[in-house]
């Protein structure tokens, strides 16, 4: 039983698990950085407690003032967000033995999942394709160009405790492999604190398709369709839909059953995504699991109408699961556009400043999600996420004609956004035909896809 | 002479925090109180202008517009001294109404899982409010109470 949750996070976010608590019935407190005091979810709680200042190293990522702050509000739960400290163990274990609930896989979950390397061979174990790859982390630089030697280049090194795409860097031979590797090493080190790298085979034009799990603590696990975030900019996602355009029919239900099947076997609890590349012979190579609810989980409610962040909410409370695989149905198709604080113009410099004017999309099938208003300052300190605007149709170009019709609607002034970008984008014939893979735009050009927006007025 | 000096300074110490205090709870607009010839006068529209951030910020959390005071000489004196954690917070044994503080002296302590984390003063003066007590629950930059410098100049 949860009664009081800390909200240890900021943005939309904050906002969306304040919902689901309220939804709940269960009361929650919203802790913030000294920059986040004017934001929106701190405004609509009932409670809020400053946890540190702007630096989120003393604030957000600070797991001594989270847990404080959750003591000093009465709460019995801590829900981390995406992020910050989500899939951190040691805050998961440090949080139990203050006595308190971490909405998410327990902290020896956490650490058996925590290492990429290790997850890639035990999900293997458990009938789940990979790309090939080191065995587990390369030492040092005479490692990974004997393991890339072997798989054949070009090869990505990724930071073992990394995510989010960042510590990533791709080789296309052993020279550029050698010049890599400490350089990824010391990004891994300061981006993660675990410098640790591994090694894969990097497929060219994949999709990135990815599915979302729930499991209880008795081991049911059920899945819930999969997202396709092959629209990616250096390996940030812009855009996310469901179902992908890459599974046949007969691929994806195969797949999915046995994607449910092997994560509740290899131990992992609550909510989760197992990320996989789709190569062009159509079938799906695990490269990873995120141990936490993701930026894009609207896309899954919209198909489902599952509530997610209740869903982790409740199993992290310790219930069983509430529903059947056979009552999870999908329907239609959903699209995500992540809207940032980025000038699009300008190779997506970040932005930050007052948001002078605000308006918001809606209408039937249309889900906003934001944590702007107007007056609102967004701060430099953080991610540039806005907003994420959901769109749902009975078909996916049903759900793209409403989303060029919503992202008309939205305006947001004072700071360059990503809104145009995917006007053009939602022109742009390989987006359009369904076979967008990771690479298309560094093919077509953001120059290109901008070029294709419409340019009447909002 | 030095004795009178002297005697004043005393004077001042004992009752300037007492009449602050009273002032800040009567909401009186002055107080006036005569002593061994001296008399020591406080006027309440100097404190008034200073508005105490927590409560700032609960006011705007409400919607109710909180307009900022133009600082007088008064809220130059005066030094709302803040935590610098979230946690539970204990006061050292001087802070109290009318108190002494050494400029980076400790004068509190808050408890973050078991470590204390060193509130220390940034001015000296005295304690003319108290605005937690030991024992609560305290938020990062949370104003724990208020000091009143005393400058030595005016004396």
């Amino acid at each position: 039983m949860i009664k009081r949750v800390l909200i240890a996070n900021r943005g939309e976010i904050a906002l969306r698990i304040l919902r689901a608590c309220r939804q709940l019935g269960i009361e929650a407190v919203v802790a913030y950085s000294e920059a986040d005091r004017e934001s929106r979810a701190v405004l609509v709680a009932d409670e809020a407690i400053c946890i540190g200042p702007a630096d989120a190293k003393r604030s957000y990522l600070s797991a001594p003032a989270v847990i404080s702050a959750a003591l000093a509000t009465g709460c019995d739960a801590i829900h981390p967000g995406y992020g910050f400290l989500s899939e951190n163990a040691s805050f998961a274990e440090a949080a139990a033995a203050h006595g308190l609930t971490f909405i998410g896989p327990s902290a020896e979950v956490l650490e058996r999942f925590e290492s990429k390397a290790e997850v890639r061979a035990l999900l293997a174990k458990h009938g789940l394709p990979t790309i090939p790859g080191s065995d587990g982390v390369v030492p040092d630089e005479a490692a990974a160009a004997k393991a890339a030697a072997k798989i054949g280049y070009p090869v990505i090194l990724k930071a073992a405790a990394g995510g989010g795409g960042r510590g990533m860097r791709v080789a296309q031979s052993a020279d550029e492999l050698a010049q890599h590797f400490s350089i990824c090493t010391q990004e891994a080190q300061a981006a993660f604190g675990d410098g640790s790298l591994y090694l894969e085979k990097y497929l060219i034009d994949t999709h990135h398709v990815e599915v979302q799990v729930a499991v209880d603590k008795s081991g049911t696990a059920l899945h819930f369709g999969e997202r396709d975030c092959s629209v990616q900019r250096r390996h940030q996602k812009l855009v996310e839909e469901s179902p992908s355009t890459a599974l046949t029919p007969k691929v994806r239900e195969e797949f999915l059953t046995r994607v449910a099947k092997a994560v509740g076997a290899a131990g992992y609890r609550n909510l989760g995504t197992l990320e996989f590349l789709v190569g062009p012979d159509g079938k799906p190579y695990f490269i990873e699991i995120n141990c936490r609810i993701q930026v894009e989980h609207p896309v899954t409610e919209m198909v489902t109408g599952v509530d997610l962040v209740a869903l982790q909410i409740r199993l992290a409370a310790g219930e069983l699961m509430p529903m059947t695989q056979a009552e999870v149905e999908r329907r239609g198709h959903a699209i995500e556009f992540r809207l940032t604080a980025e000038d699009p113009v300008h190779e997506f410099r970040p932005q930050a400043g007052e948001i002078t004017t605000f308006r918001s999309p809606s209408g039937p099938w249309v889900r906003f999600d934001s944590h702007l208003y107007a007056g609102y300052e967004v701060p430099p300190y953080y991610d540039s996420l806005l907003a994420k605007l959901i769109v749902w149709g009975n078909t996916r170009e049903e759900a793209i004609a409403r989303s060029r019709a919503a992202l008309r609607e939205v305006e947001i002034g004072g700071v360059e956004t990503t809104r145009d970008f995917y006007l053009g984008l939602l022109e742009t014939p390989a987006f359009l035909n369904g076979t967008a893979t990771t690479s298309m735009l560094d093919t077509i050009g953001t120059a290109d896809i901008l070029a294709a927006a419409p340019k009447a007025r909002v | 002479m030095a004795h009178d000096t002297e005697r004043l300074g005393d004077l001042l110490d004992s009752l300037l925090p007492v009449l602050v205090e009273r002032l800040h709870e009567t909401g009186l607009g002055e107080i006036e109180i005569e002593r061994d010839g001296a008399t020591v006068r406080v006027r309440a529209e100097d404190l008034a202008a200073h508005v105490p951030s927590a409560s700032a910020s609960v006011a705007s959390r409400a919607g109710v517009p909180v307009t900022a005071a133009a600082p007088t000489a008064a809220d130059e004196r005066r030094h709302p001294v803040r935590s610098t954690a979230v946690g539970f917070v204990k006061l050292a044994p001087d802070i109290h109404v009318g108190g002494k503080v050494a400029k980076g002296s400790l004068v509190a302590t808050v408890d973050v899982l078991g470590v204390a984390v060193e509130v220390r003063a940034d001015h000296a003066g005295i304690v003319a409010k108290l605005r937690c007590a030991s024992g609560d629950p305290v938020e990062y930059g949370q104003e724990l109470f208020l000091l009143e410098s005393v400058g030595e100049g005016k004396l």
